[in-house]
């Protein structure tokens, strides 16, 4: 079965005077328990493309499966809920809540799906724990450095076991030692739980780990390589 | 300072959602400041016109015993020929004399207790009850008409009608009861029923011979041209009489109303001030706003050698150019909507209470030019104020900090 | 629901300035309004209670008509054995029969037209207030007995013990006469009333004035104010077909609507000062609501559907709606409760305090509506405000909103 499969997908910007073709005639199938990076200099289309995944772009023609339900017809609050229950997304830096700890940072999605208080508490140390930041729980995010926030990002992305993870530029913001700690946090987790993910990048420390190497250019794919 | 004007123009704009509200706030609290103002202005102008048009004037000279013991005992000689040429030359606008006795008026019917003016109605048709009313009938014709005009009210009360007689009945100086028939010759209405209950008109030579108190009456009343400066015609007025009688100004003679006018004004400035005050928070919170978002920008600016006077003044004026449109705004909106009650605004559902305050059911609306300026001047004022604190904290930072602050 | 509250109470403390400006704006606006709403209240009661505990009551039977006319022939017939019918039916209501007409009262120096009202001795001090106001002598009894006001006294130049000749008409049109002693002069501070009315015992004024047993109106005072529209009902049930029961704001329409007016053009200002904190509380939720954007963004592309979001926003707002209520309540209850016992007073409230029957010093008193009513309406308001800010959240695209500074 895949996580993920693109038919067709086509999405055009304007930009100025110029069409921008962001998707073009795109079409991908990503298996679950994946471990996908997509590379492209800036502007090639990886970001519109996981965005268009996670549903929070819909593309202009084309078809989008995830655990082969269809999405790209899907309203804005189905999509919403999408996410909610089966995606994980972890972004750039600075993404946290600021005035919320990290634990209540991870609870807060819990909350919004419904989990109750005392399952939502033990969920949250669990994870916080799996990624590294066991007795940090209670720190607000400008207590922390780049790293440990971004591990909140992820404890907050896969608390809720999504079958699919989609992050992009996660290590952007983040030095190389931390970058490294990220990624093999991300191929744990891809090991232990068969979690797919779908790494937007252009850091070639970051490919390295990918499974599979999906090069992207002008909103083409352009190369798709397996890797060991 | 042209380049501080201009800063301080755009940047207003930049936000200009938050510029929007505010403006909006500002405009619509100047525009209250001003309509209400004209409203209670009216209805107090309104009524100090319509009361002392009934019955003080401007002033009043009286026996100076009249005032203990208000009675046909202590009346006043009619002007004589020196007297009335000093008050013809004495810078009235108008000027009569009145005999007015409590009376019981008496249809077949019905009896009722009643003020009874003998009046000189060629005078009187100046100023006073022809201002007031309509009248069914005739108005009467001279000082020795025999008829007698009543109100609407006291009409239907006494379940008579024109050309009726009724009987009077009042005291004479020896307190004996002088009672006469009178035919009933008009009909008046006035804005307040009280008043088309309460007054009896007929000639005041007539009323004379009935009480026996030829070339007498009880007040001589006088206008002048503006009710609020009744100094110089009690003055006057004085004089005329060489100081025989007691002079008193409407506002004496009318507690209530004189009060009225005094407690008017002072809640005009009352109300600008609470007005201005609630849109303050949102002025300052604003202006805190603009300095907050701009930190790091001013930081630049200080860094670049600007003066800290120049960012103080550079938020003063933005805060002042905001105030300004807002006051522009609501100065014309008010002015419009002044203009769009010409006749006033109709409040008779509510008529015996307007009553009960002594005002009438149709609001005038009474635009002052000082009322316009007070609400302006106490905006610019204290809004000038308001954002010096602001100003001064966004003066007072220290440009390295400045610069680095991230939010 | 506890990470969101405290989510909102967080945030509220990001720019802990503009918070406790927009709180300040509200707590402004309801120290002013639980103030004016509590003073303007306890003037209106006393308004009521003062000028009908004065005169006029409650309610009062009458006959059809006679409260527009006021005619001496719109009689009550066999008034006294009605009204004490009324007494033994409603034993906790005061009742008392009175009949009124017009007459010159004369004394030796002095004439003045005025009303006289006959009343039943033994029952009118119950139904209104004239009779303990009574300062110089005794309320009547019975025969020819008289009571007057201070000012007509004055004006009249007489005192108690002195007589006085009313001349009138009476039920039929015929002349009615009576030569009365004064035995009591009452001050009511009303001068309408110390001016111009005079009462007698109502069997005196039956005979006096021909009415054969009638008279014009019966006064009723029910237990309190409230109380009214219940009485009216039930009194109501029991009268003759041929009698109206009337109430107060029928029978003092000047009363109810000078209340209404006043209501009215307070109101007007009152909306005026809430309008203004709308705007203030619009301004801040539209601010923190665009500087949150991109935190907005990452929250709706986490899959947090917009309107939870503008939930959280109006809970922000609920928040210091909440502060607002309380210390606006609370100050504006201390406010009153000062000048509760201190006593109120403004520049030229003498003179109309006389004419709308008020004593020169108020006392405010605070219930609970009036300490609330004010502030309540500022927080749904507030909120109403908060709804544009909120609402804007539905047109946020998380892609753009993530890319917002």
């Amino acid at each position: 079965m895949s996580a993920v499969r693109c038919i067709d997908v086509c999405k055009t910007y304007r930009q100025g005077d110029e069409d921008i073709h962001a998707l073009d005639h795109v079409s991908i199938e990503i298996q679950n328990g994946g471990f996908v990076c997509l590379s492209a200099p800036s502007g090639g289309g990886k970001t519109t493309l996981l965005n268009a995944i996670g549903g929070l772009d819909v593309p202009d023609s084309g078809e989008i499966y995830i655990d082969e339900q269809r999405i790209d017809n899907l309203s804005k609050g189905e999509l919403a809920a999408l996410r909610l229950s089966k995606i994980g997304f972890v972004f750039q830096a600075f993404n946290l809540i600021p005035v919320l700890s990290a634990r209540e940072n991870v609870e807060f999605v819990m909350q919004v799906q419904g989990v109750d208080a005392d399952k939502r508490r033990s969920l949250a140390m669990s994870i916080l724990d799996e990624v590294g930041l066991a007795g940090m729980e209670e720190r607000r995010p400008a207590e922390m450095s780049g790293g440990q926030q971004q591990r909140v990002a992820v404890a907050r992305a896969i608390v809720s076991r999504p079958a699919l993870v989609l992050a992009d530029e996660p290590t952007a913001n983040l030095d190389s030692k931390t970058s490294d700690e990220l990624m093999e946090l991300f191929t744990e987790l891809n090991m232990n739980h068969g979690t797919t993910f779908v790494i937007a990048t252009h850091d070639r420390r970051v490919m390295s780990y990918a499974k599979r190497l999906i090069k992207m250019l002008d909103g083409r794919i352009v190369d798709d390589i397996a890797q060991s | 300072m042209r380049i501080l004007i201009k800063l301080a123009w755009r940047n207003l704009f930049r936000n200009h959602r938050r510029t929007l509200i505010m403006l909006s706030a500002i405009t619509v609290g100047v525009w209250a400041m001003i309509f209400m103002t004209a409203m209670t202005q009216g209805m107090v102008t309104q009524m100090i016109h319509d009361g002392i048009s009934v019955i003080p004037g401007h002033a009043q000279a009286r026996n100076p015993q009249y005032g203990d013991d208000p009675t046909v005992n202590n009346l006043l000689p009619v002007p004589d020929s020196e007297i009335a040429g000093r008050l013809e030359g004495g810078g009235f606008s108008s000027w009569t004399t009145r005999l007015s006795v409590p009376a019981v008026i008496s249809s077949e019917r019905e009896s009722r207790g009643v003020t009874l003016l003998g009046i000189d109605p060629e005078r009187e048709a100046d100023f006073t009850f022809v201002e007031i009313d309509t009248i069914d009938g005739r108005y009467l014709e001279s000082v020795s008409d025999e008829g007698v005009l009543v109100g609407a009210k006291l009409l239907e009360t006494l379940k008579t009608k024109v050309g009726n007689r009724i009987v009077l009945m009042s005291q004479t100086p020896d307190n004996d009861i002088a009672d006469r028939g009178f035919r009933i010759v008009g009909v008046f209405s006035a804005k307040v029923e009280l008043w088309e209950e309460t007054w009896v008109l007929t000639g005041k030579e007539t009323l004379q011979t009935m009480l026996g108190v030829p070339d007498q009456v009880t007040q001589a009343i006088v206008f002048g041209d503006n009710y609020r400066q009744v100094d110089a015609v009690s003055d006057s007025l004085r004089k005329a009489f060489d100081d025989t009688v007691s002079v008193q100004r409407w506002t004496e003679l009318d507690r209530y109303l004189g009060t009225m006018l005094e407690v008017m004004d002072g809640f005009t400035l009352v109300w600008v001030v609470v007005i201005f005050l609630a849109l303050s928070f949102g002025l300052v919170n604003t202006l805190v706003m603009a300095v907050f978002e701009r930190v790091r920008e001013i930081g630049l600016m200080l860094a670049l050698g600007m003066r800290p006077s120049s960012i103080l003044g550079q938020i003063v004026i933005e805060s002042m150019l905001l105030l300004a449109i807002g006051l522009a705004l609501g100065n014309v909106l008010a002015w419009l909507s002044v203009k769009a009650f010409p006749d006033g605004i109709d409040i008779s559902i509510v008529a015996k209470g307007m009553e009960m305050m002594g005002a009438s059911s149709i609001l005038m609306l009474d635009l002052r030019l000082q009322d316009v300026v007070l609400a302006n001047s106490v905006v610019l004022i204290l809004g000038f104020l308001a954002s010096l604190s602001p100003a001064w904290r966004a003066s007072r930072y220290d440009p390295i900090e400045a610069i680095h602050k991230v939010d | 629901m506890e990470i969101t509250l405290r989510l909102a109470w967080r945030n509220l403390w990001r720019q802990p300035r503009r918070t406790w400006l927009t709180i300040g704006a509200m707590v402004f606006s309801n120290v002013l309004l639980v103030f004016m709403i509590s003073l303007q209240f306890s003037v209106y009661d006393l308004m009521i209670n003062n000028s009908l505990r004065a005169f006029s009551g409650h309610m009062q039977v009458q006959a059809p008509g006679y409260i527009d006319d006021g005619s001496m022939r719109q009689t009550v017939a066999e008034i006294v054995p009605l009204a004490s019918e009324l007494r033994s039916d409603f034993p906790d209501v005061d009742i008392a029969a009175r009949a009124t007409g017009f007459v010159l009262a004369s004394s030796e120096q002095r004439s003045y037209g005025i009303a006289v009202y006959g009343v039943e001795p033994a029952f009118e001090p119950g139904a209104s207030s004239i009779p303990g106001l009574v300062t110089d002598g005794r309320f009547v009894e019975s025969g020819d007995e008289v009571i007057i006001g201070v000012v007509l006294a004055r004006n009249l130049r007489v005192s108690v013990g002195d007589e006085l000749t009313m001349l009138g008409s009476g039920r039929d049109g015929s002349f009615a006469a009576a030569v009365l002693t004064i035995v009591g002069i009452f001050d009511s501070g009303i001068p309408d009333l110390d001016r111009s009315i005079a009462e007698i015992p109502l069997a005196t004024f039956q005979d006096v004035f021909y009415m054969r047993g009638s008279g014009h109106h019966i006064a009723i005072n029910a237990p309190s104010i409230d109380a009214v529209a219940d009485y009216q009902q039930r009194i109501g049930a029991v009268l003759p077909d041929d009698l109206e029961l009337h109430d107060w704001t029928a029978l003092q329409p000047g009363l109810k609507q000078a209340i209404t007016a006043d209501i009215g053009s307070s109101f007007f200002a009152y909306a005026i000062l809430v309008i203004l904190v709308a705007f203030s509380v619009l301004n801040t939720g539209l601010m923190s609501v665009l500087e949150r954007t991109r935190e907005f963004g990452i929250l709706m592309a986490l899959g947090i559907a917009p309107g939870r979001l503008g939930r959280l926003v109006l809970l922000e707002t609920a928040l210091m709606g909440v502060i607002g209520i309380l210390l606006g309540a609370f100050l504006g209850g201390l406010l009153t409760g000062y000048f509760g016992a201190t006593g109120f007073v403004m520049p030229g409230m003498e003179e109309m305090a006389v004419r709308f029957n008020l004593p020169a010093r108020l006392y405010p008193g605070i219930s609970v509506a009036t300490l609330f009513a004010g502030p309540i309406v500022v927080f749904l308001v507030s909120i109403l405000a908060t709804l544009y800010p909120a609402f804007r959240l539905n047109r946020l695209q998380p892609v753009e909103a993530m890319r917002a500074a």
